[in-house]
C-alpha cells in the first residue's frame, strides 16, 4: 500500500520538476530574445547551437549583455528563494527571509563604507568601470561575511532560534543606522550612488564577475538540495527533531552558512533584491500544495529562477531602451499576486 | 537489564545563582513489555522528566542509562534509535500529509537524502497498519482531529523503531472513546515488548491499563507500584488530590451536596446504576431502609410512601414525583 502512495507521489513530482524545467529554459530563451533589440528565438536557437546567429551585432548582444544577464536572473531567482525557504523553516517563521539575519544590511554597510569612506580617500571616485565594481563586490562580500561570522558564533552559543533571529533584526537596526550617519555626512553623488546600488541589478555582470558567480551560487544550491532531509525533520518542531536524532547545533549551523553564502554572493554581485525571497517559498507551497523538503528546495529554485527571469523581462520592458530598478519590479509585481493567493488560501498556516 | 535505569535524578532548570529543582532522586526503572504512567498534579515535572530523560533537557544531577549505557555517552542520532517520543506540541508544519511525517520519523535510518529502502517501507507500513490509520495515510495534518492526530503520531513513534517509547499526555484533549482506544493501542504496542511510559492525569483509564505507577508529588519521594496496590493503600489519592472536594477520583465519581433526603432503592442492572446516579445529583442518599422506597422493574419505576403507591414511566418522572412527595 506504501509502495503505491510513494510511487505516485514520486512520478507525479518528477512531472511536476521535469514541467518546471522545460518552463524554465522556454523563459530562458524568451529572455534572451526580447529586449531593446528582438532577435528571433530561431536565431537564439541557432546562438546556442553553432555558437552563433551569423550576425556579428546579435553575436555580441547574446554573448555580452543577454546571456550574463540570464543566467544571473535565474541563479539570484533560485538562490534568494531556496534562502528564504530555509529561513523560514529554521525560524518557523513566516515573515522570515534571505536577509533576516542581517545579511543585506552588513553589506550594504559594507558598501557604503566603501563609497562614502572612498570619497574621503579619495581613491574611489578614480577607479572605473571594472575595478569599481570588484571593489563593490568585495565591500559588500567583507560585510556580509562578517555578520556571518558572529551569527555563527551565536548559533554555536545560542539554544533557542528565535533569539537569533532577533540578533539579526538588532544587527539590520543597527547597520542601517550606521548607513544613514555615512550618508548624512556625504555628498550628493555618492548617496546616488549608494542608492542606485540598494536598487539591485541583473545586468552588471560580465563575464569575470561570473566566473565567480557561477560556481559558488551552484555549489550553495546543490548544498541546499543535501539540506532537505534534515529541513523535513525541523518542520515538526525542535523538540521531534533532536527526538528523531537531528544534531541541532550543526544544522543550525549548515544553514545559516548555506543561506548567508548564497544570500551574501548575491548581495555582493547584484545589490539587496528584497521581496523575492520572503514570497517566493510562500507562492510555491501555495502553487504546489506541499510542505515537504525533498520536492520543495528543488521546486523553489526551478520556480525562483523562471520567475525572476519573467520579472527581468518585464523590467526590460521590450522595446524602450531603459532597465526599470529589478527591486521594483519584483515587489510591484509579486505582492499583487501573493495577496490574491492568501485571499484565496484563507490561512498562511495551513500552506505550511 | 532494565531498557532504561534512571538513578538519583534530579530534574529542573538552571538558573543563574542556583538551579531550579523540580524533582530529586528520582530512581526508577523502565522494563520491556511494560506500560508505566507517570502521575501527578500540574506542575510537579512530569513533562520535564519525559524531556529530560528523552535528552531534550540535561538533567541536574543523578544518572540515566539505556541498557547500561549512560544518556551523556549517547549521541542524539544513539538516542533517536533507543528512544521515541510523543510530546504535547503538535507539528509545526500542518501541511504535511500523515505518510510524510512518518516517513520523517524513519530520520534515523533513511539515506542522506531521505531515500527509503524496502525494509523502510515495511517498517512504515507495520507502523500505519498497527495503528489502524491506513485511511488516514494521504490526509494533510490539519485536516485531522485530535484523536486522529495522536494515532499518527503514535505510528511516527513505532516508525521509528525504538524499544523505549514516551508520551506525554497521549490522552488530553481525547473523549473517551478515542482515549480507551489510545490506550489499547499501548497496551498491544507494549505487548510486542516494548516499554511505554505515559505521563497522564486519567486515572480510571491508566490504572486500569498500566502494569505500574510512578507518582511525583512536590517535595515528596517518586512513589511505585502497581496501580491496585496504590489505590487500595490509598496513596494515589494522597498523592493526587487533596482532601475535601468531595470527589472520589480513584472511581469518578462525584458526590454532591446532601439535602438529607433519604430514599432506599431496589433494583438492578443499569437502570438500577443510572438512577443511582440521578438521586445522588439531586442530593438524595441512598439508603438500605427509608420511608420513601423505590422499587426499579423492568419497564417503570414505583414509589412506595407509607401507604401510597405511584407509578413513573422515566427517571425524570420519578425525580418530579418525589420532590412532590417530600416537600409536602
Amino acid at each position: 500500500m506504501i509502495n503505491q502512495y510513494l510511487e505516485a507521489s514520486k512520478s507525479k513530482w518528477v512531472k511536476v520538476l521535469i514541467g518546471l524545467g522545460v518552463g524554465l529554459i522556454l523563459c530562458l530563451l524568451i529572455n534572451l530574445s526580447f529586449g531593446s533589440v528582438s532577435i528571433e528565438l530561431s536565431k537564439v536557437f541557432a546562438f546556442f547551437i553553432g555558437g552563433t546567429t551569423e550576425n556579428d551585432s546579435w553575436d555580441l548582444i547574446l554573448r555580452n549583455f543577454r546571456l550574463p544577464k540570464a543566467l544571473t536572473a535565474v541563479l539570484v531567482g533560485s538562490a534568494l528563494s531556496v534562502s528564504g525557504l530555509q529561513m523560514q523553516t529554521l525560524f518557523r517563521n513566516p515573515l522570515a527571509g534571505p536577509y533576516v539575519l542581517g545579511i543585506s544590511s552588513g553589506a550594504g554597510l559594507g558598501v557604503a563604507i566603501a563609497i562614502f569612506l572612498g570619497f574621503y580617500v579619495g581613491g574611489f571616485l578614480e577607479l572605473s568601470g571594472i575595478g569599481r565594481s570588484w571593489l563593490l563586490v568585495a565591500a559588500a562580500g567583507v560585510g556580509s561575511l562578517s555578520v556571518l561570522l558572529v551569527i555563527s558564533l551565536a548559533a554555536s552559543r545560542i539554544k533557542d532560534s528565535v533569539t537569533l533571529l532577533i540578533i539579526g533584526l538588532m544587527f539590520g537596526a543597527a547597520s542601517g543606522a550606521f548607513v544613514s550617519i555615512l550618508q548624512f555626512f556625504s555628498q550628493a553623488e555618492n548617496i546616488q550612488a549608494y542608492v542606485i546600488w540598494s536598487f539591485g541589478s541583473l545586468g552588471s555582470l560580465s563575464w569575470t564577475e561570473l566566473s565567480v558567480f557561477i560556481p559558488i551560487i551552484t555549489l550553495g544550491l546543490i548544498f541546499s538540495i543535501l539540506l532537505s532531509k534534515p529541513l523535513n525533520t525541523l518542520l515538526l518542531g525542535e523538540n521531534y527533531a533532536v527526538s528523531l536524532g537531528l544534531n541541532m547545533k550543526k544544522t543550525r549551523l549548515l544553514i545559516i552558512i548555506n543561506t548567508a553564502v548564497l544570500a551574501g554572493t548575491v548581495t555582493a554581485f547584484c545589490g539587496p533584491i528584497a521581496f523575492f525571497g520572503i514570497a517566493l517559498p510562500h507562492l510555491t507551497r501555495m502553487l504546489f500544495n506541499t510542505s515537504n523538503h525533498l520536492f520543495l528546495t528543488p521546486l523553489v529554485i526551478l520556480f525562483g529562477g523562471t520567475l525572476m527571469l519573467l520579472f527581468d523581462f518585464i523590467a526590460q520592458l521590450p522595446g524602450i531602451e531603459t532597465t526599470l530598478p529589478i527591486n521594483a519590479v519584483t515587489a510591484l509585481f509579486g505582492a499583487p499576486f501573493v495577496i490574491y493567493l492568501l485571499l484565496r488560501k484563507r490561512n498562511l498556516y495551513y500552506s505550511y | 537489564m532494565s531498557l532504561l535505569e534512571v538513578k538519583n535524578l534530579s530534574i529542573g532548570y538552571p538558573g543563574k545563582d542556583q538551579n531550579k529543582i523540580i524533582q530529586s532522586d528520582v530512581s526508577v526503572y523502565l522494563e520491556s513489555g511494560q506500560i508505566v504512567s507517570l502521575m501527578g498534579q500540574n506542575g510537579v515535572g512530569k513533562t520535564t522528566f519525559i524531556k529530560t530523560i528523552s535528552g531534550l533537557l540535561n538533567p541536574i544531577k543523578g544518572e540515566i542509562l539505556f541498557d547500561g549505557r549512560p544518556l551523556e555517552q549517547l549521541s542524539a542520532a544513539d538516542m533517536s534509535k533507543k528512544l521515541s517520543v510523543v510530546l504535547t506540541e503538535k507539528p509545526y508544519a500542518q501541511n504535511l500529509s500523515v505518510l510524510e511525517l512518518i516517513t520523517i520519523g524513519r530520520h534515523p535510518y533513511s539515506s542522506w537524502m531521505g531515500m527509503l529502502s524496502a525494509h523502510d517501507k515495511e517498517v512504515i507500513d507495520w507502523a500505519i497498519t498497527e495503528t489502524h490509520i491506513n485511511y488516514l495515510a494521504n490526509k494533510k495534518l490539519f485536516e485531522l482531529s485530535d484523536g486522529q492526530l495522536q494515532k499518527v503520531m503514535i505510528a511516527k513513534a513505532l516508525a521509528q523503531e525504538t524499544n523505549i517509547i514516551l508520551l506525554d499526555e497521549p490522552a488530553a484533549h481525547l473523549d473517551l472513546y478515542n482515549k480507551i482506544e489510545v490506550m489499547m493501542l499501548l497496551r498491544q504496542i507494549a505487548q510486542s515488548g516494548k516499554a511505554i511510559l505515559i505521563s497522564t492525569h486519567d486515572m480510571q483509564v491508566s490504572t486500569q491499563l498500566s502494569d505500574r505507577l510512578w507518582l511525583f508529588n512536590f517535595n515528596e519521594a517518586v512513589k511505585q507500584g502497581t496501580p491496585e496496590d496504590l489505590i487500595m493503600d490509598g496513596t494515589l489519592e494522597k498523592t493526587l488530590y487533596l482532601n475535601g472536594y468531595g470527589y472520589d477520583m480513584v472511581h469518578g465519581t462525584v458526590d454532591m451536596i446532601k439535602s438529607g433526603r433519604t430514599v432506599s432503592i431496589n433494583g438492578s442492572g443499569d437502570r438500577l446504576f443510572w438512577t443511582q446516579q440521578a438521586l445522588r445529583r439531586n442530593g438524595y442518599t441512598v439508603q438500605e431502609k427509608s420511608e420513601v422506597a423505590v422499587i426499579i422493574s423492568d419497564s417503570a419505576w414505583e414509589v412506595n410512601v407509607g401507604e401510597q403507591t405511584f407509578h413513573v414511566e422515566s427517571i425524570e418522572n420519578l425525580l418530579l414525583k418525589l420532590n412532590n412527595i417530600l416537600s409536602s
